[in-house]
């Protein structure tokens, strides 16, 4: 194989797994955009749905679009709940008592996960018929490619939820001025449930996606899943939605590359070194604002 | 005549620090009334929380024979109560437009014809509706913060400190807007620092200092008053 073709078919790969990082790093700058929460507990989130699509592809035998449905919903209803049981008490606490909890639901989240499943790994069927598509010298792989459309489909979906609806516009005003949006009349409560579904429900996909690239639901599939794109949505400026996107796939068209010139060992220090470096030169990320203080 | 809204013995408090100590006052339909005060009197307080924004301790706050003390303030804009806050507070990363389709989100879907008359009121908007609001100078972002309020078709509208940080053509601007609200019917609520050119719109006004009223007459007779004139009004 040549050089070009290995670039581009780690390119590709780049751009499967980028996908999933935008996906559920645009579930952690929603949530830190509305209520300025480091949400550690969204990567767990994932790791329910990739439970729940494998409960129902190996226990019930569901089509792979039904399991899809499934963790999407379950996983909305699980991000809401954390919300409500979780977050909403703490509204008018300091940032930190926030923060500790999310961590604190993440491994309560990890901790009945192997309660319930145990620790060994589970092995999700595989649903997708994996015969590449040539393209020329090329094969791309039918899961790179669903997983990049339906990723894409989804971003386009929320740019229009969030630009021309009611609900959308009501969580932009949230995520600028919650005072002045509860001055037009929003309700608070019902938009901050409202951007924690959606970025739920993100995750959902972006756990069945991930399935579809690796096969397996293990207790702790979302911890490391969450922190890169953790990483992602800090690189895209946290709070922002186009932010999440491009950093997702910037981180992983970035750990494809490391892997391409044969160093895919070191793939999760480029990461981590990524968001130093961020931290260092521009807190605010790629697209982030300045943060204000708000009363 | 019974008031439009009526304050009633209102204590608040932030954690320890009590802000306001037992005011009371009255807003009659139709009218203009200000509170004036210096820095730190209790003017935001008290519009906070009429707006629901903050809630009192005690007392009572009537809006339309219906006490909203404790209503949060998403409510309370459905009674026809709005607040334009101090700072303006616009939707900074938002269009214009979209700022204006904000004020009238308890409608739905924002109606043509209050679009049109804000439109009519604030012509500088309409030529920036497409603009990010926080591209706009400051007598611009009154104006929209004030065109926003409107959207909801209020009866009572409450402004904290429109004025501050204008330019004085921007100034004398803003004040011929609110009278000009006035006389299309909007009940008017002002907080100023600008003691001098609230009084000379005002039909009556309160005087706060350190959290409590300590005087209240039409805006002429404050304007007269030796001590107003001392501590307001330069001399
Ligand atoms: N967020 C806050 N936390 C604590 N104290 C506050 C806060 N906001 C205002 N205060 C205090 O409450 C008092 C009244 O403030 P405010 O209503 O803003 O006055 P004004 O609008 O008349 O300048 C002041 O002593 C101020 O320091
Ligand atoms: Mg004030």
């Amino acid at each position: 194989m040549s050089v070009f073709t290995t670039i581009i078919k780690q390119l590709i790969n780049g751009l499967q797994s980028g996908s999933i990082y935008a996906l559920v790093a645009l579930g952690y700058s929603m949530v830190y955009g509305i209520i300025m929460l480091l949400n550690f507990a969204h990567g767990d989130v994932i790791m329910v749905g990739a439970y729940i699509a494998w409960m129902m592809m190996a226990r019930f035998a569901a089509n792979p679009i039904i399991a899809l449905i499934a963790a999407v919903i379950g996983c909305t209803v699980l991000g809401v709940l954390i919300e409500k049981a979780a977050y909403k008490p703490l509204r008018q606490s300091p940032r930190i008592s926030l923060l500790i909890t999310a961590i604190g639901v993440s491994y309560f989240l990890e901790n009945v996960a192997q309660l319930v499943f145990g620790a060994n790994a589970h092995v999700i069927p595989t649903f997708i018929d994996d015969t590449p598509i040539q393209l020329g010298q090329i094969a791309i792989p039918t899961t790179a490619l669903i997983t990049v459309i339906v990723a894409g489909i989804s971003m386009v979906a929320l740019n229009v939820l969030v630009k021309k609806t009611r609900m959308g516009k009501a969580m932009r005003a949230v995520s600028e001025d919650a005072g002045a949006a509860q001055l037009m009349g929003i309700n608070i409560n019902n938009t901050i449930s409202f951007t924690f579904a959606v970025g739920s429900a993100l995750a959902g996909i972006g756990s069945v996606l991930y399935c579809c690239a690796y096969p397996k639901a293990t207790p702790t599939m979302g911890s490391m899943l969450g922190l890169k794109a953790f990483v992602a949505a800090v690189l895209g400026g946290i709070g922002s939605i186009p932010g999440a996107m491009a950093g997702g796939f910037a981180i992983g068209i970035a750990e494809a590359l490391v892997s391409s010139a044969g160093l895919s060992e070191w793939k999760d220090g480029v990461v981590f070194a990524i968001l130093i470096v961020v931290l260092l030169v521009k807190p605010t990320g790629l697209m982030g604002r300045p943060m204000t203080e708000k009363v | 005549m019974a008031a439009m809204l009526k304050v009633n013995d209102i204590h608040v408090y932030y954690g320890k620090i009590h802000a306001v100590k037992g005011v009371s006052f009255e807003v009659n339909e139709g009218e203009i009334v200000s509170l004036i005060g210096a820095n730190g009197a209790g003017k935001s307080t008290i519009l906070k929380t009429v707006s629901g924004l903050m809630h009192p301790k005690s007392g009572t706050i009537e809006f339309m024979g219906k006490d909203i003390a404790h209503m949060e303030p998403n409510k309370i804009v459905t009674k026809g109560l709005v607040h334009v806050p101090e700072g303006r507070r616009v939707f900074a990363h938002m269009s214009v437009m979209e700022n204006i389709e904000m004020g009238a989100y308890i409608l739905g879907k924002a109606p043509e014809e209050a679009v049109e008359d804000v439109f009519t009121r604030f012509p500088r908007l309409k030529e920036r509706r497409k603009q990010e609001a926080g591209t706009l100078s400051g007598g611009e972002q009154q104006m929209l913060a004030m065109a926003r309020a409107l959207m909801s078709k209020p009866k009572l509208i409450m402004m904290d400190e429109p004025s501050m940080g204008l330019s004085p053509i921007l100034v004398e601007q803003i004040f011929s807007i609110i009278y000009e609200l006035r006389e299309s019917g909007v009940t008017i609520l002002l907080v100023e620092q600008n003691a001098n050119k609230a009084l000379k719109i005002t039909d009556r006004a309160y005087v706060l200092e350190t959290g409590k009223i300590t005087l209240s007459g039409t805006g002429r007779e404050l304007l007269e008053k030796e001590e107003v004139k001392k501590a307001y009004l330069g001399g």
